[in-house]
């Protein structure tokens, strides 16, 4: 049996914010490091990878490995009904119908608890390995997504340009074209607004907008973001959390028909 | 008013009286019994014409001719108004002199002469007609076993035309010429044997096709008449369009019918004609092909020389239906078989389209039919289970997120799937 208590209801509503407009039905995969889901969207060309590890719970404790098949829209539903500060119980059965939900507020003067009724789905599972990055861009998630909104205003593909001197965010439109530089630079005293650059060798890919702003839904998450990019690979963003939980969205580069 | 007056004029049959002023009351005179008919007959004829009644060579029916002893035999066409269309003649007596010859009537003249309204608007027109037809039932074996004849002196069927009507007896005794007449035709469809001072005749089957054939050569030549070409040619040759078959062979099915009716219509017409008066119906031009008639499909390919086989077949079998006895059918049918086989061949192909046409009208009007009773159960099953998925999936779509339905009009082309950069894992239990 799974129980798994947060202590901010908050994390996993977020979590499912970010993702429930990538994916409609995924598997929670519940096993004694935590509670991981994988899912990739309709198109295939974009999947989601998060792990909230056991140690984001206390407690955590799950017997055995249970998968949870659940409707992002439902837990949605549900956890709008859950407070921000809520403390958040997830509880199953070894072989669940259902999940149930708890919520209580903080002084425990209210109870609220859910059940969801579970799903079976058939999903691809993708074993995703360690990649040594050809450039890896630390910044601060609010400047990612505020790219991502501008330059989608113009185009439908950016094109993210990383060199020693920074990266540049580029794209051509109808309309004409934009972009934008960020210079490598280190904030001491702001840690959030560091723009930090770490590559092996210049790269230069594209990828579609629609994509990254999706995936800025989970900007609310994390204060900074990572972008790591290799050529022919996919483009990793990721949104660490804490206590070594993460959110990672991947991404196909578009190859060929750069306009 | 002029409605009212001009019904009762239809109906009664009157001599044509001056305007009817309401003082001068006179009675109409009754219609009689022998009313006048009108003919359209070949100029320049001899006095001795007259009308006679032979045996008709097609099917043995006396039958009304025209004579005359300078240019042989002609036969009446009946041209008819349809039954519905209330037509008639106004006659006046100007042109009186064939009224006369017709009906024997002499105070006819006077009759015609003051104007005369005939209830029925028919036409009779003589036409030339090869005396080779007339004297064929006498040259015909008389019965199919004795196929082999013996040759027989001229005189010989001069009697036994003599012996079939008293007209041609008649006719033979008092006129010199159509002894000639009657020889030379012979002549032309006979084998001879010279027999010391007499020559014997023979009918001679292939003598008689030559013949036939030259006369439907000729027919075809002019071009058939437009009724025969749009029946029995056009139609014939007709290939269905296999898209639009229901047109198609709605066609071919009622002109089969047409086709029956007529050939009866014609015949009991013929008959009831020549006792009454004479000649042959307007209708039987359209009689002709009873053997060939019903394959008769049309062709979008159609090589020319079908066309004219086809048309050629068509004047030769309106010839033999019309003026061979039909002892002679059999035997002429069979002599033009091989003649026709490229036109059979291209008939049977015409007409396996077209029933396949028809199999595939068929299959479709079943589908647009409404379903039977008995299906329904299925059926319903059926469309209860497509209506339960339709909703499912609407209701799924309906609970998708903004998002995801507008990550399905992003253009992926160029984005490789996730599955050709990372592996597949089976899942852990």
């Amino acid at each position: 049996m799974l129980e798994a208590r947060l202590e901010q209801a908050n994390v996993l509503k977020k979590v499912v914010e970010a993702i429930k407009d990538l994916v409609q039905d995924c598997n929670f995969d519940c096993n004694d490091s935590g509670i991981a889901l994988q899912a990739m969207d309709n198109s295939h060309v974009a999947l989601v990878s998060m792990l909230l590890s056991s140690a984001a719970f206390a407690p955590y404790r799950c017997d055995r490995n249970i998968a949870l098949g659940i409707n992002l829209g439902s837990l949605t539903k549900v956890l709008k009904a859950a407070g921000t500060e809520d403390w958040l119980t997830i509880k199953a059965e070894d072989a669940p119908d259902v999940v149930n939900l708890v919520f209580e507020t903080k002084d425990a003067d209210r109870i609220s608890e859910y059940d969801i009724k579970l799903m079976d789905i058939d999903q691809e599972h993708l074993g995703i390995p360690e990649t040594d990055y050809a450039a890896t861009i630390t910044m601060p998630s609010v400047e990612f997504q505020r790219i991502c909104r501008d330059l989608s205003a113009l185009s439908e593909s950016v094109s993210i340009e990383c060199s020693k001197e920074g990266v540049k965010f580029a794209c051509q439109g109808d309309i004409g074209s934009g972009s934008v530089f960020l210079k490598q630079i280190e904030k001491v005293d702001k840690p959030n607004e560091t723009v930090k650059i770490e590559m092996t060798e210049p790269v230069s890919l594209t990828f579609s907008l629609k994509y990254l702003v999706n995936f800025c839904k989970a900007t609310g998450l994390s204060g900074t973001v990572q972008l790591s990019l290799s050529s022919e690979v996919p483009l990793l963003v990721q949104y660490d959390l804490q206590d070594q939980s993460y959110l990672r969205f991947y991404l196909a580069p578009k190859i060929g028909d750069e306009e | 008013m002029a409605r009212t007056r001009s019904n009762p004029a239809k109906t009664v049959t009157k001599e044509s009286t001056p305007e009817p002023t309401p003082s001068t009351i006179k009675p109409l005179p009754t219609s009689t019994a022998n009313p006048p008919k009108l003919f359209v007959l070949p100029k320049n004829t001899s006095t001795d014409a007259r009308i006679v009644t032979l045996d008709n060579p097609a099917n043995g029916t006396p039958s009304r001719y025209y004579f005359c002893p300078a240019n042989g035999f002609y036969e009446f066409t009946r041209i008819a108004a349809p039954k519905k269309d209330c037509r008639s003649w106004l006659l006046t007596g100007e042109k009186s002199e064939y009224g006369n010859t017709n009906t024997s009537a002499e105070e006819q003249s006077t009759r015609i002469g003051s104007g005369y309204i005939t209830n029925s608007a028919d036409l009779l027109i003589a036409t030339p007609i090869d005396t080779l037809f007339l004297i064929l039932p006498a040259l015909a074996p008389k019965s199919a076993k004795d196929m082999k004849q013996h040759f027989l002196a001229f005189d010989d069927y001069l009697d036994m035309l003599a012996s079939s009507s008293s007209h041609w007896k008649a006719l033979l005794s008092q006129c010199p010429t159509l002894k000639t007449m009657v020889e030379k035709r012979m002549c032309v469809i006979c084998d001879t044997v010279d027999a010391g001072l007499e020559t014997m005749y023979r009918i001679s089957t292939s003598k008689l096709l030559d013949v036939l054939v030259k006369k439907a050569e000729r027919m075809v030549q002019h071009g058939l008449p437009p009724s025969l070409e749009e029946k029995f040619i056009k139609t014939a040759l007709d290939v269905p369009v296999l898209n639009i078959k229901r047109e198609e062979s709605t066609l071919s099915a009622t002109s089969i019918t047409e086709t029956g009716t007529t050939d009866g219509g014609a015949d009991k017409d013929s008959t009831t004609t020549s006792t009454e008066s004479q000649i042959s119906l307007e209708t039987t031009i359209t009689t002709p092909t009873d053997d060939f008639d019903i394959p008769l499909k049309p062709t979008l390919a159609t090589p020319p020389e079908i066309l004219h086989l086809l048309r050629l077949r068509t004047s030769l079998t309106y010839l033999s239906t019309s003026y061979l006895p039909t002892s002679f059918l059999p035997s002429i049918t069979s002599a033009l078989k091989p003649r026709f086989t490229p036109l059979e061949t291209h008939l049977a192909a015409i007409t396996t389209l077209k029933s396949e046409a028809f199999a595939l009208r068929s299959i479709s009007d079943n589908m647009s039919r409404k379903r039977s009773i008995e299906e329904d159960d299925d059926r319903v099953a059926e469309r209860e289970q497509k209506k339960r998925k339709k909703e499912e999936e609407d209701k799924k779509k309906k609970q998708e997120g903004r998002g995801i339905k507008q990550l399905k009009k992003v253009d992926t082309s160029g984005m490789k799937k996730m599955s050709s950069f990372f592996t597949k894992v089976a899942k852990k239990a």
